[in-house]
């Protein structure tokens, strides 16, 4: 009850930050109703997985400072539950997502377990190598379709299909996952004023005093790794129905682990606002590259060395990213 | 008077070196202890291995009566025995009430609960007007004062605290001297207390327990202590402890 009233509270953010984050919801609400192109509408489903992805990302590596960089294995099976439920079995997305959720979360508590006795960059190393030895049995079992990958045989299905999250309008998809952000956010808000948010914040501060305090951080860490996933995974079974075809190489790459920690850095690791403005920012750009550079030879890959110029930056200039430059600079305004 | 903890034959040793050799000694409920020692003779690392921050390679400790050698930090912590450190460096964006609230949820799962238990902790100890602070833009007097506040917060039976007084002014240390009396008598929390400030310790303890070199020296009240042999040798060396003792006798 006290977790419900906190996810609506908002009333610790500035007015400014209130007003701001009304326009932007206003703003996403309406915003299939403008003339827009189905290019602009596919780039705000992105934008909108990986703020969620992103926020996901947020509860463990920005409020407890745990850089994970094996986010995509995660979105793999909650893309291949949803998958290989409704070609084989016909199960409906709604059934298909929580399932998945929960092999994730399952499948976190076999990674995590071991991998949050190592610390730091160990750790970040560990993530992205587990990931990469998942996408590699996903890519050699047939089951799944191996290599291949898996195609949602969409045109079996009367669209609209709300049960099965099967349409042809990109506006259905945009408004479900729209209902996915704000439940999110909504969440992520009671999350960092809960009593797992507050100890992870003092975790990554100090761990020796988290523990004299009675803390058992590993069991924290192996936590709030599992609601990082099942957000990740979540958003996985959207992406199978959305994008329908899904293979082991883009659903479970690296680059898209390392997409998906950018977001949250470049906002503002460990702030409500930090993943959104992460999203905001580099998937618009992500897209608009593609479609500039990528038709011209030479220049494909471009988009690769601007997110590690972003990562460069963002570490020698302001670690807690985006959101970070903002307080400091409130931070210097209010003390001049 | 019932002996909350107890410790027996406890050594930890690093490498070649017996940071704690052979202690062995009780503190009884509602008393405090100071423990008191040269740079280097065990205290933190006694500290530690009562925590449960180290493992002691021989030994017991008991607390509340029960065995608790060798359980983890969050585990003993549980139990009702809490501690501050000797170095508290925050970088984090953690504020002071925040922190302190972080003490409190180790006995409620309710943030507006553990929010009003902090604010009160915060009061009696005279940091209520820093709340609002980022714990990082206090100095390192202030932070420990908020690490003692955090403490109280899990309601502790015994309470450790490692150097709380050091870098403070004459004022600030007074000040701190009536916080933890306070804490000692509304509370009943018994206390541990490593402190070089010797003002501190010897006003507070009831009695005072030393060590050199990771062994026991010399325990008793503070003024028996203070006038011990063995001490003073410790503190001063041989040769001045020697010229010290020759001046002091009649």
């Amino acid at each position: 009850m006290e977790a419900l009233r906190a996810a609506f509270d908002f009333s610790d953010f500035r007015p400014t930050e209130r007003w701001v984050s009304r326009a932007v919801a206003a703003f996403l609400l309406v915003f299939p109703l403008l003339p827009v192109s189905s290019f602009a509408t596919a780039t705000m489903i992105q934008f909108l997985m990986f703020s969620l992805y992103g926020m996901g990302w947020n509860t463990i590596g920005g409020y407890g400072g745990q850089v994970d960089l094996g986010k995509a294995q995660y979105v793999g099976i909650g893309a291949y539950t949803t998958a290989v439920a409704l070609i084989r079995w016909d199960v409906p997305f709604w059934v298909s997502m929580p399932v998945g959720m929960g092999f994730a979360v399952l499948w976190s508590f076999a990674i995590g377990y071991p991998l949050f006795r190592l610390r730091g960059h160990y750790f970040a190393i560990a993530t992205i190598a587990a990931s990469l030895v998942l996408k590699d049995l996903f890519e050699v079992w047939d089951f799944v379709g191996a290599a291949r990958g898996l195609e949602i045989p969409a045109h079996r299905f009367a669209t609209p299909d709300f049960v099965r999250l099967i349409f042809k309008e990109d506006v259905y998809y945009y408004y479900v996952l729209l209902a996915f952000f704000f439940g999110g956010v909504l969440y992520m808000n009671a999350f960092r004023k809960s009593r797992l948010g507050y100890q992870l914040r003092l975790i990554k501060d100090n761990e020796d005093m988290a523990r004299s305090l009675g803390i058992n951080v590993h069991w924290a860490k192996v936590k709030t790794y599992a609601i990082a996933t099942a957000f990740v995974s979540m958003v996985g079974s959207f992406h199978a129905c959305y994008i329908k075809n899904i293979e082991p190489e883009d659903t479970m790459s690296l680059d898209l682990s390392i997409l998906i920690a950018l977001m949250a850095m470049l906002g503002g690791a460990g702030s409500l606002w930090g993943p959104i403005i992460g999203a905001g920012i580099l998937i618009p750009l992500k897209s608009y590259f593609k479609e500039w550079f990528g038709a011209r030879a030479g220049l494909v890959g471009m988009d690769l060395i601007l997110y590690a110029l972003i990562i460069m930056v963002v570490s020698a200039v302001e670690p807690r990213g985006i959101w970070g430059l903002v307080e400091r600079h409130r931070a210097r305004r209010e003390s001049a | 008077m019932p002996a909350l903890l107890e410790v027996t034959d406890l050594t930890k040793v690093f490498g070649g070196l017996r940071a704690n050799d052979g202690i062995s000694f009780t503190v009884g409920a509602g008393e405090i202890l100071g423990l008191i020692g040269p740079n280097g003779a065990g205290k933190t690392t006694l500290f530690h291995c009562i925590t449960g921050f180290h493992r002691p390679e021989r030994g017991t400790v008991r607390f509340d009566g029960r065995d608790i050698t060798g359980l983890p930090p969050h585990r003993i912590a549980r139990m009702g025995m809490a501690r501050t450190f000797q170095t508290y460096v925050a970088g984090g964006d953690l504020t002071v009430l925040e922190t302190a609230m972080v003490g409190c949820f180790s006995r409620t799962a309710s943030p507006s609960r553990a929010r009003i238990r902090a604010r009160e902790i915060l009061g009696f100890l005279g940091l209520a007007d820093l709340a609002d602070l980022p714990i990082r833009d206090l100095p390192v007097a202030g932070q420990k004062r908020v690490a003692l506040a955090t403490a109280l917060g899990t309601e502790p039976k015994l309470l450790l605290l490692d150097e709380v007084a050091a870098g403070l002014n004459p004022g600030e240390i007074g000040e701190l001297m009536d916080a933890i009396r306070h804490v000692h008598e509304e509370r009943g929390v018994t206390l541990i207390v490593i402190e070089h400030v010797m003002e501190l310790v010897m006003n507070l303890s009831d009695r005072v327990l030393v060590l050199d070199s990771g062994r026991v020296i010399a325990q008793g009240l503070p003024q028996e202590v203070a006038h011990d042999p063995a001490v003073i040798r410790a503190y001063l060396g041989e040769k001045y402890a020697a010229r010290y003792l020759e001046e002091a006798s009649p």
